[in-house]
């Protein structure tokens, strides 16, 4: 296990956001610079819809067989925190069993719901602080979509893996899984508006021991069927 | 009157005025009922047009607010937390009594809920129409929402052959998971608020793409629903035209809106808004009605004025044309009896006075065809009456009646006057009856023209044929009256003498002069007539004695003078032989042989019967003898006094 994994795993129990942030920062260059003793293979997912566009907010999952799976299930928890009226972050990966919090930092009331299959829950009306340590559980792979039953418009992603081997793609389009084993695997693409059943699309994927690998992937995005905030205050009738 | 008459001419005033009348009054009401009438009748089109422009924006924004009313009941469905967790939890029991709940709290503004997932398989339908996946207009409907740009929609549609309002809206969870469609039959619950709202009928009809015409719904009553499919018109330009629907109670006007066309089964639907023209034109009928008996009333009136105005005129023009026809005729009495201070009095005044003048003058033309002789008369009343006159050569004879003052001895003054008279007749007749003319009495006494003031080629024969005439025919009278007459022919003046108030048509010149001298001398030759030597040379038709060769008292020169004695060849032996002996002795007498001549007239004075002739010669021998003229003397005798 990395090292920073581990860092990190321990601080995210402790709890003390501010403090994990402030470790990261401390630890982040000293392991950015420290040397490999084996040179490891790693792989770089570009995304881009039909438009040869970057697409950001994607998850990409290395699918691994169950034996090896075991290796790679490390259990995390993550916070979506609610600011200003939006989910953040948009999109959250976790590994199957691990738990989320949803802390409400507005001074309004947050209703967070979720009819997604993977994980139905309800966590009615509650203002900020009050329900800061409250944590759910994600026990199934799969998608679950959560919204506000007061702020319709807000919508977030939970992407739950089989393994933590995922990553979320930037706004350049990249995802980066640093130290994926070796080996013939399947690479898992989801996006919200990925247009294949399930938002989802699969490749087989070879991974050389100690070699780098990039694949470039595109696909065509659907249409976006969710409520935008409206722009300002002036309100129509769908906010 | 023209021989030629214009066909189009008026035979009568009444029928010139009427016609006038007809052809000033007929347009002009004509025209006005007309521009009236299509005033009214643009007016009421106008008023019905805007009624179903009206009606149709009402039949609109009904359905418009009631797709709004709808929107707003499915849009607060889908928020619905209770909904949506009904919705999560896919029962679809529930999910049926939650759809029919909004359906009850809807206030009739929506008939049908359906809930639909993305992949169109429905899911919910209250209407329980049967669909297992959307179909026909519902889909059409959802595809729409997919491609608007907030994932809605709403269309008017037929299900299952019922038009529908329909809309589609999203159900977000918080991503979209499903569709949720509302609608509300445009039935005849619909049609029959609209209809409220504007008064006006309100059907839903579909055309299909073969033309045939079906009702859907419509406040019509089942007969003329028939009616109107049958004769609706919907072509291109149908649809925004207005068009007329006959129904059993009139004409009505018909407008149509489009509602939804079909592309996938080739079907338009179709508002349908009417009005009826006779409901609207109730009072446009009722005016008319009124303003064509008030122009009744004026053109009856009007015919009635004419026709007396007419008879006013043309009765009193009639009188007036009989009397002037009888005038024609000579009825100078006749008068016309027209009273009126106007033309038409005037006119008859104007006839009246006419008559009177035409009646003086036939007087004075009578009066001077016997105070003139009808020659002179004519000439008078034909030719401009001035003063002058014109030379002429005109043989001109003077008769007197010898013996007339014994002949009235012992007679009234009045008898001696009829005597007289009737003379004068004969001799006057004579004259005319020989062409000549009677210029003048004088006493007993007749001047007569012949060659004025109408001429004649024999002139001087005439003259002397009317003086044999009127000394024979007074000789028969055997009265003892007896003619003599004097004639010459020469030049003269003959015209209007006088002043310019009094005039008379008479000739003037020495030849007149001349001819009263000759008449005078009978007397003293005893002879019936003497005629001058022109008027002998004029009329060599005759034959003549020459009497002597004298000068007239007044006069310088010698003329010879004749006694007439008849027609060339009509002269007796005797009278012949007598006159070759008068002209012997008289030839002797010129000699100055004053013995032979005394023996020569002493003869010839036994044997005829003019004893005073022959006297004349022997008493101026008798003088000569003792007092001889000169020894140049040529045998004219001087006469010193008249």
């Amino acid at each position: 296990m990395h090292p920073l994994r581990i860092v990190c795993k321990l601080l995210g129990a402790h709890g003390n956001r501010w403090l994990l942030m402030l470790l990261i920062a401390g630890l982040v260059l000293p392991v950015l610079v420290w040397p490999s003793p084996v040179a490891a293979q790693s792989l770089e997912v570009v995304l881009s819809d039909g438009d040869g566009e970057p697409v950001a907010d994607a998850v990409i999952e290395l699918l691994l067989p169950a034996d090896l799976r075991a290796q790679f299930q490390a259990p995390a928890e993550r916070i979506i925190d609610q600011i200003d009226k939006e989910f953040v972050p948009h999109v959250t990966t976790i590994v199957a069993g691990g738990e989320i919090g949803f802390p409400n930092s507005d001074a309004i009331l947050h209703h967070v719901y979720s009819f997604s299959s993977p994980r139905t829950f309800n966590i009615p009306l509650y203002g900020r602080g009050e329900n800061d340590g409250y944590r759910e559980t994600f026990p199934d792979s799969g998608v679950v979509e959560i919204g506000c039953n007061i702020h319709d418009w807000m919508l977030a992603y939970i992407y739950i893996g089989e393994s933590q081997l995922t990553a979320i793609s930037t706004a350049s389009g990249r995802g980066v899984l640093a130290d994926p084993p070796a080996g013939d695997f399947q690479l898992k693409i989801w996006h919200a508006q990925l247009d294949e059943p399930g938002n989802v699309m699969v490749r087989d994927i070879s991974l050389i021991e100690g070699e780098s690998t990039t694949i470039e992937v595109q696909f065509s995005l659907q249409r976006d069927r969710r409520i935008r905030r409206a722009p300002s205050a002036n309100r129509n009738r769908y906010r | 009157m023209n021989a030629v008459r214009n066909k189009f001419a008026f035979t009568s005033f009444r029928a010139r005025l009427l016609t006038f009348l007809s052809a000033l009054l007929i347009p002009i009401l004509g025209g006005t009922l007309y521009y009236v009438n299509r005033n009214n009748t643009d007016y009421t089109e106008e008023t019905i047009n805007r009624y179903l422009e009206f009606g149709a924006n009402v039949f609109d924004y009904t359905r418009q607010q009631q797709a709004e009313t709808l929107i707003t009941i499915t849009t607060s469905l889908t928020w619905d937390f209770g909904f949506r967790t009904a919705f999560a939890a896919n029962d679809p029991a529930t999910l049926f009594d939650a759809s029919l709940n909004v359906l009850d709290r809807s206030m009739q503004n929506t008939d049908m809920l359906m809930i639909v997932d993305l992949e169109h398989q429905v899911i919910i339908d209250t209407a329980l129409q049967g669909y297992t996946v959307l179909e026909g207009t519902l889909e059409e409907l959802v595809v729409r929402a997919e491609n608007s740009e907030d994932l809605s929609a709403e269309i008017i549609g037929s299900v299952n052959d019922v038009p529908y309002q329909l809309i589609a809206l999203p159900l977000y969870l918080p991503r979209q998971v499903a569709w949720i469609i509302g609608g509300f039959a445009l039935d005849e619950v619909f049609v029959n608020r609209v209809s409220q709202t504007v008064l006006s009928e309100v059907s839903v009809v579909e055309y299909n793409s073969m033309g045939r015409v079906q009702v859907i719904t419509s406040t019509l009553p089942a007969a003329d629903q028939a009616a109107l499919a049958a004769q609706l018109q919907i072509g291109r330009e149908g649809i925004n035209q207005q068009q007329r629907i006959s129904y059993a109670n009139g004409e009505w006007s018909t407008l149509l809106r489009p509602l939804y066309e079909s592309e996938m089964s080739g079907t338009t639907v179709l508002a349908v808004i009417q009005r009826s023209y006779d409901e609207n034109q109730v009072n446009v009928v009722q005016f008319r009605r009124l303003l064509i008996q008030f122009y009744l009333l004026v053109l009856a009136f009007s015919l009635i004025a004419v026709l007396l105005l007419a008879r006013s005129i043309s009765r009193p023009l009639s009188q007036l044309a009989a009397v002037v026809r009888r005038i024609e005729k000579g009825d100078y009495e006749e008068r016309v009896a027209v009273q009126t201070s106007d033309e038409l009095g005037e006119l008859a005044y104007s006839v009246n006075t006419m008559a009177s003048g035409l009646a003086e003058k036939e007087k004075v033309r009578d009066l001077l065809g016997k105070v003139v002789s009808r020659e002179i008369a004519d000439e008078l009343l034909n030719n401009p009456v001035d003063l002058g006159g014109e030379e002429r050569i005109v043989t001109v004879l003077f008769s007197d009646i010898r013996g007339f003052t014994s002949y009235c001895e012992g007679m009234a003054p009045r008898e001696v006057l009829a005597a007289l008279n009737k003379v004068l007749s004969t001799v006057s007749n004579i004259v005319e009856s020989h062409g000549g003319v009677v210029d003048k009495f004088q006493g007993d006494a007749v001047m007569a023209l012949f060659g004025a003031p109408v001429s004649d080629a024999n002139d001087a024969e005439n003259a002397m044929a009317a003086a044999l005439e009127i000394v024979q025919t007074l000789e028969a009278l055997e009265s003892g009256l007896s003619a003599c007459v004097g004639m010459n022919t020469g030049l003269v003046v003959a015209g209007n003498l006088g002043s310019s108030n009094r005039l008379n048509y008479s000739v003037i010149g020495d030849t007149v002069n001349l001819a009263s001298r000759l008449e005078s001398l009978t007397r003293l030759y005893g002879t019936a007539s003497i005629v001058s030597a022109a008027s002998v040379e004029a009329a060599p038709q005759f034959a003549y004695r020459e009497l002597d060769e004298v000068i007239v008292a007044g006069k310088q020169s010698a003329v010879k003078i004749f006694e007439l004695l008849g027609r060339k060849g009509a002269l007796s032996p005797e009278t012949v032989a007598e006159n070759e002996q008068f002209a012997a002795a008289l030839s002797t007498y010129r000699l100055q042989d004053w013995a032979s001549a005394r023996e020569q007239f002493i003869q010839l004075q036994r044997s005829c019967d003019n004893k005073a002739l022959c006297q004349v010669f022997l008493d101026r021998i008798q003088y000569f003898s003792t007092n001889p003229p000169a020894s140049d003397w040529a045998g004219v005798y001087a006469f010193d006094k008249k």
